[in-house]
């Protein structure tokens, strides 16, 4: 884990103007009724971001192998932008953070080298406990504001988002060789065992991010797939959930209504 | 010159004729269109192209508007002249510069809008139709050559048990489906649809151009500044358009109406804004009832 | 209307064509227009209000040569022009909706374009005001909320009181030849670039932030942060940050306690069969 570094000038300014009392999110209006019939306000909409140059990394071609080195970029890159949004959180006194999106930008004046961006909404219980997490830090979470009310009802709290990351290089030339059996059923049992095992190591990540937290389970799981600037031979498999514990509260979900619409 | 009583094509009239009809409306909206107890009775369309000049033939310059001197020439239309501030006279430096409402654009687009939907109203008309839904106009102009060709298609429907209306002129709405019905019940209905189109020529005086170049000339201000003939020829072209629509609505509410504004830069700070309003023209046949709030719902999928 | 309240769609058309069978008196009433859909238009005559006009406002303001060559932190110039731009553009169509005696401007369409020498701002809205209003409000309040989500803040105790809006234009930092080869086979973050960058977002949200306050809201929701470099000078960055100032107007917080629906839909059917108004 990195240490969080001091935010710009300008975010202090920004934040203590927030202090104040004025209020900013990024939420809809619906997700804005939601959090505040979930019993949170929202504070302040808060980011994080990192410019990060990622270092080359030779590899060999003809084996398909995880690419440390680039997993490692990825990953503090995103860190750093995270632990950044969450300072912010912190410094307004916030429970947790809502709607949380991590982007990546590329600039064309900036050669292997990417901005990693976290947003998110700040928010703060109204019954005045405290619903920070296990590590004693502000909850993040990717729940849109519907997701996080619906969640609360079930007697559940999220505690962070969670993320694992794999870069993996694919051998191809291998798979133009395995194509020389064209015309038949065939499984390419390297090609299929590299995606395999590449996803788990991504998923693994992920869980022992939330066992970290200590939490029951993870909702909302993606996996997102992307060659960024790499090329096709280069896939980062990128694992995002949020992660959840139970609450001694009891269930409030009321019973839903059935309906069958006959819309498109 | 158009003429609205070009005849229908011959390949129209046998289309028409034909029992069957075919309509443009999609499965949903053909339903719903059954629910209102309008009775599809086929698709009919009208087309137009017009041209008119821009600047050569044709074009109020050729008929003596003279952008570079003061007053408004163009029928009484909109217009606003700019002089130079500086006192300088030289062949680069342009001294006079006018917002131009193009009036004679505007008639030829208004003519061109109103043949193509007149013809529109003629099939719909010989189909014993009393009204037409699922209206869609395409206004295409063809390069830049100031031609432009006006396309509009719809489903003629009869109205079950219902009488013609008014002047055996059929009614017609860009709306079907379940956005009709909603109208319908909520007390609106459809008279026409209507659009019109406002076009302003700009002609720049030396302080537009300099601006526009982001250059200060020599005694300008020195810092962002307001292009003020440009920022005035857009809220005039907006609000012609406006003025224009509310005289076709007597009285009536024009719904979901769409403003689209086109500008064309040309050379040292001229530019030619069109400004195009559509939408419904609707009548109250009946008060509002109060609808009940709606209640708010979280859809668990 | 039959016994249960559910409305015969088919006799009220019949009641439509009617009213469209005989010519109408000449009216000399000024027509509504507005770019609402009908379900808005309900929407917002339940809550009481009604669309007046639709309204427009424009701003064009010149940026000077030079600007955007390569420099160092915020480029001040270009961050100045587009705020007046979005200030010119505001006060019309306040000053329009003023005119038609609008209590304010919902489901306001913004549209910027940045280009070398000038900046662009476009604001089209509907004005709206309470039906049967006497009194004009001291300032209207113009907001990018749509008339659905003005009916759904409203029933909850908040009112818009404005656009909320910053921007920051910002260089992008230089490397030096001697950085870039060092830089070549490591995991590092670019301080200064980052500095950079995320001074310039800060900058634009803490500018939406202060005009928030100017029109004294006390949040702001439905932010938007765009960025992006210019497509004529890509060592320039932009950032803007929108949304709309909201204030609590009720004594406090209104509940809405939604109702939880547990639709059944697998595929598409294609026939709606919901009226307005049946249960």
């Amino acid at each position: 884990m990195t240490q969080p570094q001091d935010l710009p000038k300008d975010a202090a300014h920004r934040l203590e103007e927030l202090e104040h009392g004025l209020f900013t999110s990024d939420l809809s209006v619906n997700e804005f009724l939601l959090v505040k019939e979930a019993g949170f306000h929202p504070l302040g909409f808060v980011m994080g971001s990192s410019i990060y140059h990622i270092g080359l990394q030779t590899r060999k071609w003809g084996e398909s192998q995880e690419l440390t080195k680039l997993t490692e970029a990825m990953y503090t890159a995103r860190e750093l932008a995270m632990n950044r949004m969450e300072e912010e959180a912190t410094e307004l006194g916030a429970d947790g953070v809502v709607g949380v999106r991590l982007d990546v930008n590329y600039y064309e004046w900036g050669n292997d080298s990417a901005e990693f961006i976290a947003f998110g909404t700040a928010v703060k219980a109204e019954d005045g406990n405290s619903y920070r997490n296990a590590q004693g830090k502000p909850f993040t979470s990717d729940l849109s504001g519907q997701d996080f009310w619906t969640l609360m009802q079930t007697g559940h709290v999220p505690q962070g988002l969670v993320m694992g990351t794999c870069v993996y290089h694919i051998a191809h030339r291998k798979l133009t060789q395995a194509l020389g059996s064209v015309g038949q059923n065939v499984e390419l049992p390297n090609f299929t065992q590299a995606l395999y095992e590449a996803r788990e190591l991504a998923m693994t990540r992920m869980q022992d991010e939330a066992g970290q937290l200590k939490a029951s389970g993870i909702v909302g799981v993606r996996l997102e797939e992307k060659s960024h600037q790499w090329g096709s031979h280069t896939i980062e498999f990128l694992a995002l959930g949020t992660a959840v514990t139970k609450t001694t509260g009891e269930v409030t979900l009321p019973k839903p209504i059935t309906i069958i619409s006959l819309d498109n | 010159m158009s003429d609205s009583s070009l005849e229908i094509p011959e390949a129209a009239v046998r289309r028409l004729e034909s029992s069957a009809f075919s309509s443009g409306l999609t499965v949903p909206d053909f339903a719903a269109c059954l629910d209102l107890g309008l009775q599809p009775v086929g698709l009919v369309q009208g087309f137009c192209v017009m041209r008119w000049g821009w600047y050569g033939a044709g074009s109020g310059y050729m008929r003596g508007i003279n952008p570079y001197a003061p007053g408004p020439q163009n029928n009484g239309g909109y217009a606003e002249t700019y002089r130079c501030p500086h006192g300088f006279v030289s062949n680069e430096h342009r001294m006079w510069g006018q917002n131009v409402e193009q009036t004679w654009v505007e008639e030829a687009w208004s003519e061109g809008y109103g043949s193509a939907y007149r013809r529109m109203l003629d099939e719909a008309v010989s189909l014993g139709a009393h009204g037409v839904i699922g209206v869609t106009d395409r206004i295409n102009p063809l390069a830049d050559t100031g031609t432009t060709e006006f396309h509009f298609l719809g489903t003629a429907v009869k109205v079950e048990e219902g009488p013609p209306p008014a002047g055996g002129v059929p009614w017609t709405t860009y709306l079907a489906g379940q956005r009709l019905t909603k109208s319908i019940e909520a007390g609106f209905m459809p008279v026409a649809v209507v659009a019109t189109m406002a076009s302003v020529r700009v002609w720049a005086y030396c302080m537009t151009e300099y601006l526009m170049e982001g250059s200060r000339g020599w005694g300008g201000p020195t810092s962002p500044y307001e292009v003020e003939q440009v920022s005035k020829a857009h809220m005039a072209v907006r609000q012609l358009a406006r003025k224009q629509v509310r005289q076709q609505l007597s009285g009536d509410t024009l719904h979901g109406a769409r403003i689209e504004v086109v500008n064309r830069e040309l050379s040292q700070g001229d530019e030619v804004i069109d400004c195009t309003l559509r939408g419904n023209r609707m009548r109250r046949f009946k008060d509002f009832d109060d609808v009940p709030p709606p209640r708010p719902t979280v859809r668990l999928t | 209307m039959s016994a249960s309240g559910a409305i015969d769609a088919r006799a009220e058309m019949l009641s439509g064509a009617k009213s469209l069978a005989v010519a109408p008196p000449p009216s000399r009433a000024r027509g509504v227009t507005s770019d609402l859909s009908i379900d808005e238009a309900l929407l917002l005559h339940g809550a009481g209000w009604e669309p007046v006009d639709l309204v427009c406002g424009v701003s064009v303001v010149s940026v000077p040569v030079g600007v955007w060559n390569w420099g160092q932190g915020e480029i001040t110039v270009a961050s100045v022009a587009h705020n007046a731009a979005v200030k010119g553009a505001s006060d019309q169509l306040r000053d329009e909706c003023i005119k038609v005696h609008g209590h304010g401007v919902v489901g306001v369409r913004v549209e910027v374009e940045v280009r070398t020498h000038h900046i662009d701002v476009e604001l089209v809205g509907t004005a709206v005001r309470p039906i049967d209003a006497k009194n004009l409000p001291a300032s209207p309040f113009v907001s990018d909320l749509s008339a659905r989500d003005f009916t759904l803040l409203k029933g909850a105790g908040w009112l818009p009181v404005g656009l909320a809006f910053g921007a920051s234009f910002a260089y992008a930092p230089r490397r030096s030849a001697g950085d870039v080869m060092k830089q070549k086979t490591q995991n590092i973050e670019l301080t200064n670039f980052t500095e950079a960058m995320y001074s310039a977002r800060e900058s634009a949200m803490e500018r939406m932030q202060r005009s928030a306050l100017d029109v004294g809201g006390q949040g702001v929701v439905q932010v938007k942060v765009t960025e992006g470099p210019m497509h004529f000078a890509r060592h320039a960055v932009g950032f803007t940050a929108w949304g709309t100032a909201v204030r609590l107007v009720a004594d406090s917080h209104q509940f809405v306690q939604p109702q939880v629906i547990l639709p059944l839909d697998d595929a598409v059917v294609t026939f709606e069969a919901q009226s307005l108004r049946s249960t």
